[in-house]
């Protein structure tokens, strides 16, 4: 009996380490995928619903565009054969397509594809406003030529069809998905195909039939965490090869940046995309004088506020659209000077038992943001507490871009990610208005961006930029952010750039041009 | 009950600042693509129709579809429940071992060193905000130590096994998928113990207190004068008498975590159900908001009813 009791404790107590061997060894399986890690779920990968970089991100390797734009910001063909060809008066544009590209369910890449996924996009995408103000038809002009006819000249349509958003699909495969968004399965041209989908995690695999350059790696597994401590941890125990940037905290970026440096990870950075800005309502008294906004322009110490806030991971931005645009040294909003601001503001009446104050809004789930607010109210009270008081209040987003086109903050921290790539993807959206009455914008992007600020020049130059090309029109868009400085109604802070950072065994994460990773060039060594 | 819960949610969606509209197109999009939306996902029609569907469409099971994904909100819901599920079972039985032994034995030994400790630990547990708490010990046990994975389910590239019951480690299971098995076990120990840990201060409390109480009693002292022995009288006089206000307990923390764990799931990005409200409201996607918060609230009216009837079987004074 005792010999029995023995034997059975002798296999219990087996049991128990076969299981904790058991667990400790499932996780360090030799991997044979990549594993990228970014934040937030995916709910849909149907490129007419995406509106998230990290979904914009999956799709960039599942499917393939017409255009792309290189690390130089230049446009190159990618599905398409060769630049488009544009009629004399610039309503046409021809674009002639690659042959011998096929899909992922085996069908041919044509014009009737193309169009197919143009016009699905057009009538159901969410962002279809982006090609419908453009468009005026998609046709097919033969089998491997598309020809899109526009309601006015647009130069930056070629911009545009660099957009994921307008990647092709399979007509074979969406077929019951013409009016109708396909969320979970996906079924392009890219280098890789589609294994499993769920929102919190995607595989993908490299497509043996791809026409172009093969992925250099057997497959990526994305995950998508909640937060960015979590996050951070994971690449930290090697748990995940590759982290995307969006959505971590500063404090976690300077850690990461600082394990760069001590040779314990790879990082990569593309150009900016994204940039953090300060709107003053324009409409409204005190902000409607314009001199009082300039003298805020000259009240942010952009350098401190990085410092602080980011760890200088930020850029201080002096421009609306970020500089690389304009290939040259372009700063038209002033740097800080709180000289010239108490001299606006004493000329305004104020600094003499005379204090402005500005309410200003940041959202409250935004750390950066937050911390922005209180820098700046600080940086304030110690040089010009006689003459100004920001009173700071946390809205939540939601609420913040709810309110923004009712008029609700004279002053509110905001960022903005241009739609493609171009310079006319940051200005028109803030400053693009169609009624303008004394400078008060009463209809157009400019009210739905909180400034309600309208300039009759600055509309038209917006205008007359989309029948430019070159040098011309970078230097139209040069003229606008003058003008734009000029009525101060934005306030420029900081530029976002996009990050990526990987485990030593695995490549330097490389960006394209319009600042997504490209997967297909990750390999672990 | 339910109807004025619903109602109550339907009319709080709408009168709160956002629009789903926004939270779909962005700012940006111009008038005609926002209306357009708007009548595409029935937003154009007057409050008291869309009231009216809405009831109408609940009355009939039907849930309606997410306003961001136009994804079912049943589907959505049959997803996230069994996580929330999982997790709030496990950390409940935890809660239960854990604070039910160190209310015992504090009990046991009133004022020794064991029930010093306890009352510590309790008084701790109440006061250890969840968040700090779950990232301490995801810093410690995940990232210091490399014991546990960081976060989620399942590791990366771990395929889940098909649904049947949506709780991961019975499914995987039933699907004999030993490693599936041994990792959706892996994954549920930090959250679960975290949350069993942070929940089991109550249980400590409260078993402590009811059993030093019922210890006093005159049934007590006969039984021991009946000359029965301390475990005796501990284990079957004392015990089962305070063991009701812990079930009335148990039943009222199943039915808040039936709703999710909400910092737990966002600190190990437990894809559950509270992590999907909290979403869907940052969203204004109104239909899967109204979804989960129906759903819920029926489960815990039914868990409610379970612990009552439960209550009266075992208590005979109890009746209804």
């Amino acid at each position: 009996m005792i010999k029995l009791n023995y034997i059975k404790n002798i296999l219990n107590i087996s049991g128990i380490l076969l299981i904790l061997f058991q667990l400790s060894c499932v996780q360090y399986k030799k991997r044979e995928n990549i594993i990228v890690a970014s934040a937030g779920k995916i709910e849909s990968l149907d490129p007419a619903q995406a509106n998230t970089i990290r979904t914009l991100q999956i799709l960039s390797a599942l499917g393939d565009t017409l255009y792309k734009i290189n690390k130089k910001g230049n446009l190159y063909p990618s599905l398409a054969k060769d630049l488009p060809k544009i009629s004399k008066n610039g309503l046409l544009i021809d674009i002639p397509l690659k042959e011998n590209i096929s899909f992922h369910d085996g069908s041919t890449f044509n014009a009737e594809a193309m169009a197919f996924s143009l016009n699905r996009f057009r009538e159901i995408g969410t962002l279809n406003y982006l090609l419908n103000d453009k468009v005026e038809g998609i046709e097919v002009k033969d089998e491997f030529t598309i020809r899109i006819k526009l309601k006015k000249p647009s130069s930056s349509i070629k911009s545009l069809l660099t957009s994921v958003n307008l990647t092709p699909v399979s007509p074979n495969s969406y077929s019951n998905y013409k009016d109708s968004f396909n969320s979970k399965n996906f079924v392009g041209t890219g280098p890789y195909f589609l294994k499993s989908f769920n929102s919190s995690q995607q595989i993908i695999k490299p497509f043996k039939n791809y026409w172009g350059e093969k992925p250099q790696n057997k497959g990526i597994d994305f995950i998508n965490y909640s937060n960015s401590s979590t996050l951070f941890g994971a690449i930290k125990t090697k748990q995940v090869d590759v982290l995307i940037a969006n959505s971590i905290a500063d404090m976690h970026r300077l850690s990461l940046d600082i394990m760069v440096n001590k040779d314990k990870l790879n990082s990569g950075e593309g150009p900016p995309t994204s940039i953090g800005y300060i709107t003053f309502k324009s409409n409204n008294i005190p902000l409607s004088n314009q001199n009082l906004r300039k003298a805020l322009s000259y009240t942010i110490d952009r350098k401190l506020i990085s410092q602080r806030v980011s760890f200088g991971t930020r850029e201080p931005l002096y421009s609306i659209a970020p500089p690389q645009f304009y290939k040259k040294e372009f700063s038209p909003w002033p740097s800080y000077e709180p000289k010239i601001a108490r001299k606006l503001l004493k000329e305004e009446g104020y600094c003499e038992n005379n204090i402005l104050n500005i309410p200003l809004t940041f959202r409250s789930t935004v750390p950066a943001d937050k911390n922005l607010a209180l820098i700046w109210q600080e940086q304030i009270k110690r040089d010009l507490s006689d003459c100004l008081k920001l009173t700071l209040n946390g809205v939540e987003s939601t609420t913040v871009y709810d309110q923004l086109s009712k008029g609700s903050f004279e002053a509110v921290i905001l960022d903005w990610t241009g739609d493609f790539s171009d310079p006319i993807a940051y200005l028109a959206p803030l400053l693009s208005c169609t009624q303008i009455k004394n400078n008060t914008c009463l209809k157009g992007e400019s009210v739905f961006s909180g400034s309600f600020w309208g300039d009759k020049k600055v509309q038209e130059l917006l205008e007359i930029s989309e029948e430019r090309e070159g040098e011309s029109r970078l230097n139209t868009f040069i003229k606008i952010e003058q003008l734009a400085d000029q009525g101060s109604s934005y306030l420029p802070v900081w530029l976002i750039r996009p990050k990526a950072w990987s485990l030593k065994n695995i490549s330097h994460p490389e960006f394209s041009g319009n600042g997504l990773i490209i997967l297909k060039n990750l390999k672990r060594d | 009950m339910l109807w004025i819960i619903s109602s109550l949610v339907f009319i709080l969606l709408r009168i709160a600042p956002g629009d789903p509209v926004d939270a779909i197109l962005g700012t940006r999009a111009n008038e005609l693509a926002r209306e357009s939306l708007r009548i595409k996902l029935g937003l154009d029609k007057p409050l008291i129709n869309q009231y009216l569907e809405y009831l109408n469409h609940l009355i009939h099971g039907n849930l309606g579809t997410s306003l961001s994904t136009q994804e079912p909100v049943k589907e959505i819901i049959s997803k996230a429940l069994p996580a929330s599920m999982e997790l709030a079972i496990v950390a409940i039985l935890i809660a239960l071992l854990l604070g039910c032994l160190i209310g015992f034995l504090g009990a046991v030994r009133p004022e020794g060193k064991i029930d010093l400790l306890g009352r510590i630990f309790g008084i701790g547990t109440y006061a250890l905000p969840p968040f700090w708490a779950a990232m301490l010990i995801q810093i410690i046990f995940a990232v210091l130590l490399g014991w546990f994975p960081i976060g989620a389910r399942l590791p990366p590239g771990a395929i889940p096994p098909p649904p049947v019951t949506g709780f991961l480690l019975v499914d995987s299971i039933l699907n004999k998928n030993i490693e599936i098995i041994f990792s959706s076990i892996k994954h549920l120990i930090l959250p679960s113990v975290t949350l069993g840990i942070l929940l089991s201060g109550i249980f400590s409390r409260s078993l402590r207190l009811n059993l030093e109480e019922v210890l006093k009693k005159d049934y007590i002292e006969a039984a021991k004068s009946r000359g029965i022995n301390d475990s005796g009288i501990l284990l079957k006089h004392a015990l089962p008498n305070t063991m009701l206000p812990i079930l009335t307990i148990t039943g009222l923390t199943v039915s808040s975590l039936i709703g999710g764990a909400l910092l737990i799931e966002i600190t190990f990005s437990w894809p559950g159900i509270a992590l999907g409200l909290k979403e869907a409201i940052n969203q204004r996607d109104y239909p899967v908001v109204q979804g989960i918060v129906v759903i819920i609230s029926s489960l815990v009216v039914m868990i409610s009813v379970a612990i009552d009837i439960a209550i009266a079987y075992i208590d005979p004074r109890v009746s209804y």
